[in-house]
């Protein structure tokens, strides 16, 4: 709870929560807030913005605005997905791998260095290329199988340093089973890095998901900000003068990759004092320089 | 020399593993593998061309593990196969001549972005706390999370369409021979400097914040205070004590990150329409060229080793402990 605390009482935190909160309350508000569907056209071709269309339309007619309220919900879906199953594989085999060590940990490491130098956007085009239109849910579970390294290796370091103190010591002279010490005593110990890990991994999904559909590798039908970008691609809006058409899913895609990036900011500024610089530090380090500037 | 040895071994078995995936990749999805990898070519591939192609993917009448070391012997005999959207023209050569382009662009992309973003880094963290630091932090995180693909279509918006600086797309004037000419040159540097404006972006601000974080870790170091005791200038403690030593994981972050660089350069290059790896693998998935396809997988991962072997170099001699293991 006082984690939670903290991170509100964070000026990051807060700018980047109230950004993710806003994105998941169109999400789910979506329908209330716009009167068209966003699969239907409901005007002319690349208008500009006006009272009518907030944000214009696309070249099939579709409204801007409208497409972008409900393609934040693929994004969302797909980012937490993807967020979730990645942040799971990772913890779960960096713990066991910094835990048990040995033999286990050494093919999880030789496994986690491999996928970490194989380039991972080129391999998903490979997959996805193999696949054919892949659909949003399609792409979240290979995101989720391909993504893990970078989790086991931070989650493996820091159980590594886990192991050596000394309740862990004492839990494995009370006979308590691997499983349950490895649950019970160390995850909780690594809440900031499995938090850190689970909000970067839910950035890179989002990321990695417009990418793949704006290459052309998702399913067109779907309402996604990826597909946006593919779409006004396709239709030349940046050659056409139609910005509001690009530039919209871009905008969209920035926000809430800087929401989420500032979250991550913060946990690791609360989880590493040395980290946070506001405030009191901030006036103590000025005090300490003005002395030295007169010595 | 014994870590860098093992290195050279461990890359050597992350090769096979790519390798491996584009093996099992189309004998493992739905239909006949030998169909779709080389239906691309429609009726234009003779017979005698197809049985050539099929011995070179490993589709050969035998068990499943002779064809797959069919397969890796073609590979590490450097036999890609041949593309078959320009057939005959063998895949090496195709991805060889983008290769040099993406090396160019990601290779100075990233030592302009990693010389700022961690100058940048050191002063932040050397001024923790004032206002200096807390715009470059911001700065840096937006950055470090804004997608490749939104930097490159502002930047392309921006500076292409709307304001007319920078042409829009390919890496030269196609009218200019390419020759090593002033005029080519010019050209090329004038072509590639949107993708670059967009890689160093992208960039700068993930190796600001690794040496920002790394620098803050290590000022209240003993050595830190000892340099200072020493009566040494600020700036030398700051740059001989701290960063020097700050940049060590900065350097194996750099490492882990060259995979994510690569794929920035690879939209980048789709959105500019540059002629590297990138752009190449989007044409050959859009025109369904399998042989491409895989052959770009490879040639991508071997680069990334080769990237990774350099970082290694960079790293022994960086921390002397190495150098002795």
């Amino acid at each position: 709870m006082s984690v939670l605390t903290q991170l509100l009482r964070n000026r990051k935190a807060l700018v980047g929560v109230t950004i993710l909160a806003i994105v998941i309350l169109v999400a789910i508000f979506a329908p209330l807030l716009t009167e068209y569907s966003p699969t239907q056209r409901v005007g002319r071709p690349h208008q500009p913005p006006s009272t009518d269309h907030l944000l214009g339309t696309t070249r099939l007619g579709y409204d801007v605005f409208t497409r972008l309220l409900y393609g934040a919900r693929i994004s969302l879906a797909v980012g937490f997905g993807a967020g979730l199953l990645i942040t799971v594989i990772g913890t779960v085999l960096g713990i066991i791998a910094g835990y048990k060590g040995g033999v286990v940990d050494e093919v999880i490491t030789f496994l986690t260095n491999m996928v970490l130098v194989i380039p991972n956007l080129p391999l998903l085009l490979v997959l996805a290329a193999f696949i054919g239109q892949a659909s949003p849910l399609v792409i979240a579970v290979i995101l989720g199988f391909t993504s893990w390294a970078w989790g086991v290796r931070v989650t493996r370091s820091e159980t590594l340093s886990i192991r050596q103190r000394d309740f862990v010591k004492s839990a494995e002279m009370l006979g308590e089973p691997s499983w349950r010490i490895m649950a019970f005593e160390i995850f909780p110990n690594l809440i900031s890095i499995v938090g850190i890990n689970f909000i970067g991994s839910v950035l890179f999904a989002v990321i990695t998901e417009a990418t793949l559909e704006f290459l052309g590798l998702g399913d067109p039908n779907t309402v996604s900000w990826g597909i946006m970008l593919y779409n006004a691609q396709n239709a030349s809006a940046l050659s056409v003068g139609a910005w509001w058409d690009i530039l919209t899913p871009c905008f969209a895609l920035a926000v809430l990759g800087l929401g989420l990036a500032l979250i991550n900011f913060a946990i690791d500024e609360i989880a590493n004092p040395r980290l946070r610089t506001g405030g009191m530090l901030a006036r103590w380090t000025g005090l300490i320089r003005r002395g030295e500037g007169t010595l | 020399m014994a870590f860098l040895l093992r290195r050279v071994v461990f890359y050597l078995a992350a090769f096979i593993a790519a390798a491996t995936i584009n093996f099992f990749l189309p004998r493992l999805m739905p239909g006949d593998p030998i169909q779709k990898m080389f239906a691309g070519a429609g009726s234009d591939l003779s017979l005698e061309n197809l049985n050539a192609l099929k011995l070179t993917f490993g589709f050969i009448d035998a068990p499943i593990g002779e064809q797959y070391l069919a397969y890796l012997k073609s590979v590490f005999t450097g036999d890609l196969g041949r593309s078959v959207r320009f057939f005959p023209l063998p895949v090496t050569e195709l991805l060889g001549r983008a290769l040099i382009w993406t090396v160019g662009l990601v290779g100075t992309a990233t030592i302009i972005g990693f010389t700022i973003g961690t100058l940048l880094g050191v002063m932040a963290a050397w001024r923790r706390g004032t206002r200096f630091d807390t715009v470059i932090s911001l700065l840096s995180i937006f950055s470090s999370s804004v997608p490749a693909v939104v930097v490159s279509l502002i930047t392309l918006f921006a500076f292409g369409y709307t304001l007319g600086w920078f042409p829009n797309g390919y890496a030269a004037d196609p009218m200019l021979d390419p020759a090593w000419g002033w005029d080519y040159i010019a050209s090329v540097l004038y072509h590639g400097t949107l993708p670059m404006l967009t890689m160093v972006i992208v960039l700068t601000g993930g190796f600001a914040v690794t040496m920002r974080n790394n620098m803050i870790n290590l000022l209240g170091e003993d050595y830190i205070v000892m340099g200072r005791a020493k009566g040494l200038s600020d700036r030398g403690v700051m740059l001989w004590y701290a960063a020097r030593n700050a940049l060590l994981p900065t350097v194996s972050a750099l490492a882990i990150s060259l995979g994510a660089v690569l794929g920035g350069s690879l939209v980048t290059e789709v959105v500019f329409n540059y002629p590297g790896m990138g752009n190449t693998l989007y044409q050959a998935i859009l025109a369904r060229d399998y042989p491409v396809i895989q052959g770009a997988l490879l040639i991508m991962t071997a680069a990334m080793l080769v990237a990774n072997f350099v970082v290694d170099l960079s790293y022994v001699l960086l921390d002397p402990r190495l150098k002795r293991a």
